[in-house]
């Protein structure tokens, strides 16, 4: 009796809570029906789409707003959730609420996003929504350890119940993989086919609302980045962009067994199978030079760089680099790599506004293969998930009202100060902080706008002109001072001798 | 005539400095081999000590540098860096690296240590120069600098890469030698005050400052005997001595050394024989011929017995310490070999053999003895200075291998005088004489212009070929001449510095400390400091003992994992094993009942590995992790590439696991066991395992 009181007086709290503010979820709606669709496919991501139908069952009221569930256990694994109407196919503004203010009550409660619906729902009327959400690394390896060229089996577990602000009259869960099942979840209303696994349909609400599970054989490589920083800095003088990329790298794969070295290089003799990522495969433009892969410790010697390659109208190289080690599941890896592009392609000058357009982040994949030469196609799967990216754009000396467009909510956007290579003035850094990268950023730019003087542009050398001439006219005041008391000696070369 | 509107005088002048910058600059690229061919990177051992510090003076300031206590050495007794070390190349590379950061430079802190060498290089040429000059003359100065920067002898220690304290030290003993001509010659305290502190820069960069501080009052001894007392030099000496003393106690290192150590004796002798000179001369000047030859003598017998009796009351006492191990090797060379094995284990530390000479001075070794020739000619202070020393760093150069780095500077400037008064005496315009009487003329100066430029050339090579490795990476050719690297050594550290615990304790032998601090960033029970010999003993030991005391030793002093170099899969002979002997005579030296090296050789009295080694080889711990599976890959009938012999059939291992072992095989990394869960031995469950 004493735990369903504690249970009664906390959902009372949260009840006031809720009703303490005045942006509480809109009332009266219902989802009539959802399906849920996770797509294990292109791991570590993991995209949950949910389409419900949504009833305004309310007597008078319509509703203006959808509120999307985001569990508290997967809040910090999210890396987008976007909402469509299904009809239209149009996108919807999705918002993040606050609830900071209910501070720590238990059990933790779920995030709020709300979408703002086209029209407001009136009474009585459906409409059908698309919920998209993005997850990395939800998806963990079971067992934890295998052998060196063991097969991976992954585990997904989740609520067999999709998490709503409203009542769910009808569901069902579909689970994608890529690989063999090799185990679920038994309830009443689960069934295999194939490599999918469906949980449901469930009527009216959970009757069995626990978690389930699917283990599932995916063989493909997995890596998570800790963190990403990607740097840029524009140089107007040499018309150069200069990037710089700096990674923590972890194998999600599951951790060794035992390290066999025999066994590896066997393998790789045979040309066999393995769980080591050797390779590291970045995508760079076409136009790319002076490339270096650096660690902690010197030079990373055995990269290569790729010719121009052509895929789908898309120029570019791929930078090879290979890791000092090869990577085994749980091993981790860090280095940083560069490279400078031409500025003109990316700069766009209107008078004194300049505009620099830059994809946001860079792509890196991890490859297991024997091959030396790893196909083309590899370059655009997506298995590196970035966890904690940040990204520096270092304008030049000069660069004034910097304004930053990102085509997405990031997690915070500041402006530093910095000073480099004889700065008299300092510069300006823009940086970009954001968790969970979601796959789709790839594509996406970021556009910063700075007026950029021609005085600017011509501060440096003055400054550098004017200090050796004040040093050389210093030297001069100084050589034909004289200090001492007595008349300067003639300067005597030859070293007296005792005879 | 004028060029430039410049006069004659003010053109040699300006030439002078052009030949100096051009100097300079081949001094400096001639050291970027290293660069070029690999990278830029820390080389050797000790370098990673010094670059490690300088990074922590850096990032953490100086007060926290000199009181820092490094609990990641020495595992578990530490080590206090401030106090134990020579700071003046960190501290040099810090200021160096701060005034950068204060012009908006970002620089590196390892480009910073990478090229600091090369840039002292240069500094040290021009040093040179004016020791040259301070003898001689000009010519003399310029050809004594052009020969410092390319000489062999000093590259080898001053490459871009090689941050060690010799890489700043030959400047400042070449500085502080010119100072000290300069002073003596002067007179002046201020001169003489200027020689202390370049002495106090030296005391604070090598322990080489050591030399100075004997042959300095050597040098004031034998211009005494000489007869050659003159204000002047009683002035230079005791101030350099009281302000060099002085300024040198402020090491923490070196304390209160000057004070006792014998080592120091010479100056603090010297300093007293001065004062007693100068008394008597003064004495003299006043008092008759007769009343002042009995005043010396009693005055000689007194203070001689007064001086013995309180050396030898002090050093019975203790007071004074006596000389340390390092001194005796370099008196008697087989001294290290019987009684200090861990100094003689070092390849630097061997007796010279007579090629080296030939190797790093080339030319120079023979212009030396003529240049030796022309001072006795003209008997000058300085020139008796220069002689002494020639010889003494002619002897140490002859008994330490790496010794020959502090002769090379006599050498170059000696070999600048002869060849300086050479073309003095065949280049002079008085002597135009016909065209005939021109040729022996020419063809002297031809010949020795073929020299010089001969020098030059075998320099470059030298240094391109012999001293341009950073042994951290390593080379090889391909058959098709295409250039390979080898990086197993950092593939293993970085290994261990990312995929291990921070606080995990790796135990190798002592040759591999400094670098796996430096690049794998983890404990160390033993590195290149070597202080500890009972702790290298142990580690000695630990490799030496069969697997299963083995076991119980690195479990007791907490190690996690264990590293072994092994080259018999590339041939690359200075590997574990080929060091074994000097890990087993080390520990000997401390265990005598555990370990015995007669043990390690077979009844055939061979260092065999294979099947036909001894069981003490065969069931030592070394041996084992190195050949652990190591046939499975290469095949039954495989060969040891550095030993050339036959691999051991089988070699079982059960308390420790394989970790990681490098492409190559030159690296392999062990962990150590945990304690079986059902507490039976690591065998027991082997073998319950694989029935």
């Amino acid at each position: 009796m004493k735990l369903n009181w504690q249970v009664f007086a906390t959902l009372l709290f949260v009840a006031l809570a809720f009703s303490g503010t005045t942006d509480a979820v809109d009332g009266g709606l219902i989802n009539t029906n959802a399906i849920r669709t996770i797509d294990l496919r292109s791991l570590p991501a993991v995209t949950e789409q949910v389409g419900v139908v949504v009833q305004n069952s309310h007597d008078s009221k319509a509703a203006k707003t959808y509120s999307v569930y985001i569990p508290h256990a997967k809040a910090d694994r999210l890396a987008k959730v976007t909402v469509h109407e299904r009809k239209s196919g149009a996108e919807l503004q999705v918002s993040k609420m606050d609830n900071e203010h209910l501070g720590n009550i238990l059990p933790p409660q779920p995030i709020e996003y709300r979408a703002t619906l086209l029209q407001p729902l009136q009474p009585g009327e459906k409409i059908s929504l698309n919920i998209d959400s993005v997850y990395l690394n939800t998806v963990e390896p079971r067992p934890k350890v295998v052998e060196q060229t063991g097969d991976q089996t992954w585990l997904w577990k989740d609520d067999a119940c999709i998490l709503s602000a409203y009542p769910i009259n009808k569901e069902k869960t579909v689970v994608r993989t890529n690989g063999e099942i090799k185990a679920y979840s038994q309830i009443k209303e689960s069934s295999k086919d194939g490599k999918s696994v469906t949980f449901g349909p469930f009527i009216n609400g959970p009757s069995p609302n626990g978690p389930v599970e699917v283990r599932f054989r995916d063989n493909r490589e997995q890596l998570e980045a800790l963190t990403h920083r990607r740097e840029y800095f524009v140089s107007h003088w040499a018309n150069d962009l200069n990037i710089l990329e700096h990674y923590a790298l972890r194998n999600r794969a599951p951790a060794l067994e035992a390290f066999d070295k025999v066994k590896q290089t066997m393998s790789r003799f045979m040309k066999a199978r393995d769980n080591f990522v050797k390779t590291l495969l970045v995508k760079v433009p076409a136009d790319a030079r002076d490339m270096y892969v650096v660690d902690e410790i010197g030079n990373v010697s055995t990269s290569a760089v790729t010719r121009r390659q052509r895929l789908d109208g898309d120029a570019f190289k791929v930078m090879q680099l290979k890791p000092r080690y090869p990577l085994a599941g749980q091993w981790n890896y860090t280095w940083w790599h560069g490279y400078s592009v031409p500025l003109s392609n990316y700069l766009r000058v209107n008078h004194n506004r300049h505009a620099l357009r830059v994809p946001f982040i860079g792509s890196i994949v991890g490859s297991a293969s024997q091959k030396e030469e790893i196909p083309l196609t590899a370059i655009n799967t997506h298995n590196t998930a970035v966890n904690a990216y940040e990204l520096r754009i270092t304008l030049p000396e000069g660069a004034t009202n910097v304004d930053v467009r990102v085509p997405f909510n990031v997690d915070s956007i500041r402006q530093l100060p910095q000073s480099y290579y004889f700065d008299s003035s300092g510069r300006t850094v823009v940086v970009i902080e954001h968790a969970n990268v979601a796959p789709s950023a790839v594509d996406a730019h970021v556009l910063v706008t700075y007026d950029y003087s021609v005085l600017s542009l011509w501060q440096k050398p003055l400054v550098i002109a004017m200090v050796v001439f004040a040093l050389f006219a210093l030297t001069s005041l100084c050589s034909r001072m004289q200090l001492g008391l007595a008349a300067a000696k003639p300067a005597t070369t030859a070293t007296k001798k005792t005879q | 005539m004028k060029v430039l509107g410049l006069s004659a005088v003010d053109q040699t002048r300006l030439l002078r400095i052009c030949i100096l910058g051009l100097i300079s600059v081949v001094a400096i690229g001639s050291r970027l081999y290293s660069v070029l061919r690999f990278e830029s990177v820390i080389h050797e051992f000790d370098p990673w000590f010094n670059y490690r510090t300088t990074k922590y003076l850096v990032q953490h300031g100086f007060e926290k540098f000199w009181n820092w206590f490094d609990e990641s050495a020495w595992y578990p007794l530490g080590r206090v860096v401030g106090g134990t070390l020579y700071p003046g190349i960190m501290v040099t590379s810090a200021a160096i690296y701060n005034a950068l950061h204060a012009l908006n430079i970002p620089v590196d802190i390892r480009n910073v240590c990478v090229f600091l060498a090369p840039g002292f290089s240069a500094l040290t040429a021009i040093a040179t120069y004016q020791l040259g000059k301070e003898v001689k003359n000009e010519t003399a100065g310029l050809l004594a600098a052009a020969f410092m920067g390319v000489a062999p002898g000093y590259i080898s220690r001053s490459v871009a890469g090689s941050y060690d304290n010799e890489g700043i030290a030959i400047f400042l003993l070449v500085l502080t030698f010119w100072l000290w001509l300069r002073a003596v010659r002067v007179g002046s305290a201020m001169s003489a005050a200027v020689c202390a502190l370049s002495y106090f820069y030296m005391v604070s960069a090598w322990g080489g400052y050591v030399f100075i501080i004997n042959l300095v009052p050597l040098h004031v001894c034998v211009l005494l005997a000489m007869g050659r007392f003159s204000n002047r030099l009683y002035v230079a000496y005791s101030t350099f001595y009281a302000l060099g003393t002085l300024a040198s106690m402020q090491i923490p290192f070196v304390g209160f050394q000057p004070t006792f150590t014998s080592e120091h004796m010479a100056a603090l002798g010297a300093f007293g024989l001065i004062q007693v000179v100068a008394a008597a001369y003064y004495v003299r000047a006043r008092v008759t011929a007769v009343q002042f030859r009995a005043f010396v003598g009693c005055a000689v017998v007194l203070v001689a017995a007064l001086g013995a009796c309180v050396l030898v009351v002090l050093t019975m006492r203790g007071a004074v310490a006596p000389w340390t191990g390092r001194f005796y090797s370099l008196w008697d060379t087989a001294y290290a070999k019987v009684h200090i094995p861990i100094i003689a284990s070092v390849s630097e530390h061997q007796p010279t053999a007579w090629p080296n000479f030939f190797f790093d001075l080339n030319v120079l070794i023979w212009l030396f003895p003529a240049g030796i020739y022309f001072s006795f000619r003209e008997l000058s202070d300085n020139h008796v200075f220069l002689i002494l020393y020639s010889v003494f760093a002619a002897y140490f150069a002859g008994v330490m291998v790496r010794l020959i780095l502090t002769l090379t500077p006599i050498v170059c400037v000696l070999a600048g005088v002869a060849v300086a008064n050479v073309f003095e005496a065949y280049l002079s315009r008085g002597s135009s004489g016909p065209g005939v009487a021109q040729v022996p003329r020419a063809a002297v100066i031809g010949a020795v212009l073929f020299l010089l430029c001969s020098f030059q050339w075998h320099s470059s090579w030298i240094t391109s070929t012999a001293y341009s490795s950073p042994s951290v990476v390593l080379a090889s050719r391909g058959p098709d001449g295409s250039h390979h690297i080898i990086d197993d050594f950092r593939e293993a550290y970085y290994w261990l510095r990312r995929n291990t615990e921070p606080h995990e304790r790796v135990l190798s032998w002592w040759d591999y400390g400094y670098q796996l601090a430096g690049m794998a960033d983890r404990p160390t029970l033993v590195d290149n400091n070597t202080w500890n010999n009972t702790h290298i003993a142990t580690v000695g030991r630990i490799m030496a003992s069969d697997e299963d005391t083995a076991y119980e030793l690195a479990r007791r002093h907490d190690v996690d994992y264990v590293l072994v170099v092994f080259g018999a899969m590339l041939g690359y002979s200075g590997d574990d094993i080929n060091k074994f002997l000097w890990m087993i005579r080390i520990a000997q030296g401390v265990y005598p009942n555990d370990v015995r090296e007669q043990d390690f050789f077979n009844a055939a009295g061979e260092y065999a590995i294979g099947d036909t080694a001894s069981k003490a080889m065969r069931e030592s711990l070394l041996h084992k992790l190195c050949y652990y599976r190591f046939g499975e890959v290469m095949g039954a009938q495989a060969f040891d590439r550095v030993r050339k012999q036959r691999l051991p059939s089988s070699v079982s291992l059960h308390n420790f696991e394989e970790a990681y072992t490098t492409e190559n095989w030159m690296v392999r990394i062990y962990r150590v066991k945990g304690l079986d869960n059902f507490g039976r031995s690591h065998h027991e469950a082997a073998k319950f395992d694989s029935t």
